[in-house]
C-alpha cells in the first residue's frame, strides 16, 4: 500500500498543494504551526473518512473557502486507486462528498480502502490515558479491516443515544418503560456485533504487540487483554435497568470497553515507568500496522506526526525499521536530528513553512 | 452591504425549508425577484391554497381534500390490508408500483427519543383504535430500514400482537436491475440472509 501523490485544496492552512510521494520514506521538516500535522491529517481523512483531530468537521476548511478537496493516487496491491474527498459547508452544515475511482462513496464505506496507522503525540496517552484512547485505538484499527464495523458503530451510537435520552423522559415521567425493549432490542444486537469483532481484533493484536515490545526491550513482557461487555449482556442489561434509569444514562456496553494492558505482572497504566509505557505504545502502533498488513496482505502507510523525537534511540529506531519492511512512511519532525544519516539518503526530504511545501534550504 | 428588507424576509423564510441553506436561498429569492410578476402571484396563491385546501385524514392520516383521503373513501381498496408508513410521500411511492390494493396509516414521524417524539406523537392510539374495530387482517409496517424505522417497526409489532393480526415487514433486498457487484454491504448482506428458495 502506497500513497502516490496527494493534492489539496483550501485544506487547513494549504490554499493548494500538490505532493508526489517515494516509495518508501518521505520526511516533512518544518517549525511548530507550520502545517505538518494537518498534511498528516489529510491522509488519515481519507483512511477513516473523518478526522481523528477536528472538533467540527469545517474547521478542515480553509480561510474563505466555501469547500475544502483532497485528492489521493494510491497504489493498493499494485493496482492504482483514486481517492476525492470535497468537504463543504453552507450554513452550519457540513458535508462530504467522497468518490474511489470515480464512484461515489458513502463516508462509513470508505475506511478500508486506503489503509494507514496514524501515529501521533496524543497517542503517547494509549497506555497511561483513559480507556476512551484504547477504543479509538481499536475503532480506528477496526474500521480499516472489517467491514460492516463502522456501520455497526454509527449504529450503536445512535441506539445509545436514543436509548439514553427515554432514560431520562421515563424517568420525568414522560415515556412509558415499554418503549425501552425496543431500543434494548437493537443496543444487544449491536454490542454482540462489536463485542466480537474487538475481541477476535484483541486476540490478534496481543501476541504481535508482545513479539514488538520483546524486540526493543528483550525480557519484557507485554500482555494486552480486552475488556469487554459482561458475557450475557442481555440479562445484565435487564438487570441494571433500574440503576440506568436513575442515572438516565447506559452503564453497560462496548461505550465502556477497555484493553488491560500489563508489562510482566503489572498493569502497565498504573505501574509502569514512562519508558516501559512508551515501548508499549510503540509496540501497540506497530501491532496495528502488523493486524492490518495479515488481515489485508499488505503494509499500511504509516504516518508518523512528530513522535520520534519524543522517543530514545531503541523506541525511534524500531519504527523507523519500518522503513526497510516495505512499508511506506510518511514522519512530520521538527529537525533532521533523529534520523540516522543512512536513513536520509535513502528519504525523500521536504520543508513545510506557513502551508507551502518545497524542498529545504 | 444591506439588503432590503422584503428581500431579507423572503431569504429567512426560504431558508426555513429542508435542504434549502442561506446561499440557496438567496439564489431563490433573486430569482424570483428578476421573475414576472405573475410567477410570483402565482406562487404565492399556490402557497396559500395549499393551505387552504389541503388537510390531513382523519382516519389514515394521509393529505386529503376534505374529511377523508381519496384511498379511504374510495371504497374499492382491500380492506383486509393495512400498510403502514413514515409519509405522505411513502404512500405516492407505493401507490405508484400499482402493486398494492390496501389502506394506509401515515405516522408523519418515527420513535425517536432524542427529538422528543414517543408513540402518541406519531399517531399510534389511534392506528391500534382503528385496528381493534376494522377488518383488517394483516398490518404491512413500511417504516425505512434505518435505525429509528427498524425501532418503530419493532415496538408496533409489539404493540398490534395483542390484536391478533398478521404483522409483516417489506422485503430488503438488491436493487432491481442493479449490479450484485455494486450493491452495499448492508444491503448485500441483508439480501444474503434473507434469500428464498427458487
Amino acid at each position: 500500500m502506497r500513497l502516490v501523490s496527494l493534492t489539496l485544496r483550501n485544506f487547513r492552512n494549504y490554499p493548494r498543494l500538490e505532493l508526489e510521494l517515494a516509495p518508501q520514506l518521505n520526511v516533512f521538516l518544518g517549525r511548530n504551526a507550520q502545517g505538518k500535522t494537518n498534511l498528516l491529517e489529510s491522509v488519515a481523512i481519507l483512511a477513516l473518512s473523518s478526522s481523528p483531530r477536528a472538533r467540527r468537521e469545517s474547521e478542515l476548511i480553509g480561510p474563505l473557502a466555501a469547500e475544502a478537496t483532497v485528492e489521493a493516487s494510491v497504489e493498493r496491491h499494485g493496482r492504482p486507486l483514486e481517492m476525492a474527498m470535497r468537504i463543504s459547508s453552507e450554513g452550519d452544515r457540513t458535508s462530504k462528498m467522497i468518490r474511489v475511482n470515480g464512484a461515489p462513496r458513502r463516508a462509513v464505506d470508505l475506511p478500508g480502502e486506503l489503509q494507514a496507522t496514524l501515529f501521533w503525540p496524543e497517542d503517547l496517552s494509549l497506555v497511561k490515558g483513559g480507556p476512551e484512547h484504547r477504543r479509538r485505538f481499536l475503532n480506528e484499527l477496526l474500521v480499516q479491516v472489517e467491514p460492516g464495523y463502522g456501520r455497526a458503530l454509527a449504529a450503536y451510537r445512535r441506539v445509545l443515544e436514543q436509548r439514553n435520552h427515554l432514560l431520562k423522559r421515563i424517568s420525568a415521567g414522560q415515556a412509558e418503560a415499554a418503549q425501552l425493549e425496543v431500543w434494548d432490542e437493537e443496543l444487544i444486537r449491536l454490542t454482540a456485533v462489536i463485542g466480537s469483532s474487538r475481541e477476535e481484533a484483541v486476540r490478534e493484536l496481543g501476541p504481535l504487540a508482545a513479539a514488538n515490545q520483546a524486540a526493543i526491550s528483550p525480557g519484557e513482557r507485554l500482555d494486552v487483554a480486552y475488556a469487554g461487555p459482561p458475557p450475557d449482556f442481555a440479562q445484565a442489561l435487564a438487570t441494571a435497568r433500574s440503576e440506568d434509569l436513575r442515572r438516565g444514562s447506559t452503564g453497560l456496553g462496548p461505550h465502556r470497553d477497555d484493553l488491560v494492558i500489563r508489562i510482566g505482572e503489572q498493569e502497565a497504566r498504573s505501574f509502569a515507568s514512562q519508558g516501559q509505557q512508551r515501548t508499549a505504545v510503540v509496540s501497540l502502533k506497530l501491532a496495528e500496522s502488523d493486524l492490518i498488513e495479515r488481515r489485508s496482505g499488505e503494509r499500511p502507510v504509516l504516518l508518523l506526526d512528530d513522535v520520534l523525537s519524543e522517543l530514545d534511540a531503541a523506541r525511534r529506531a524500531a519504527l523507523l525499521a519500518q522503513v526497510g519492511s516495505g512499508g511506506q512512511v510518511i514522519v512530520t519532525s521538527v529537525e533532521a536530528e533523529p534520523f540516522p544519516a543512512s536513513l536520509i539518503e535513502l528519504a525523500r526530504v521536504l520543508c513545510i513553512e506557513a502551508g507551502q511545501v518545497s524542498p529545504c534550504g | 452591504m444591506e439588503l432590503p428588507e422584503p428581500l431579507e424576509r423572503l431569504i429567512a423564510e426560504l431558508s426555513r425549508l429542508p435542504g434549502v441553506g442561506p446561499k440557496t436561498a438567496q439564489r431563490l429569492a433573486f430569482h424570483v425577484l428578476r421573475g414576472d410578476r405573475v410567477r410570483a402571484d402565482a406562487l404565492a396563491a399556490a402557497l396559500v391554497d395549499l393551505k387552504d385546501r389541503i388537510g390531513y385524514c382523519s382516519r389514515c392520516f394521509n393529505i386529503a381534500e376534505g374529511d377523508l383521503c381519496a384511498i379511504c373513501s374510495s371504497g374499492r381498496r382491500d380492506e383486509a390490508l393495512l400498510c403502514v408508513v413514515e409519509a405522505p410521500l411513502d404512500v405516492l411511492a407505493i401507490e405508484r408500483t400499482a402493486e398494492y390494493r390496501g389502506l394506509y396509516h401515515v405516522l408523519h414521524g418515527v420513535l425517536s427519543p432524542i427529538d422528543n417524539v414517543g408513540p402518541e406523537d406519531i399517531h399510534v392510539p389511534e392506528l391500534l383504535e382503528r385496528l381493534a374495530e376494522s377488518t383488517v387482517e394483516e398490518v404491512i409496517v413500511a417504516t425505512n430500514p434505518d435505525i429509528e424505522g427498524e425501532a418503530t417497526a419493532v415496538y408496533l409489532q409489539r404493540a398490534i400482537a395483542p390484536l391478533g393480526l398478521r404483522v409483516t415487514r417489506p422485503a430488503h433486498g438488491l436493487p432491481f436491475g442493479g449490479d450484485l457487484e455494486y450493491a452495499d454491504e448492508m444491503t448485500l448482506a441483508r439480501a444474503m440472509s434473507g434469500r428464498r428458495p427458487l
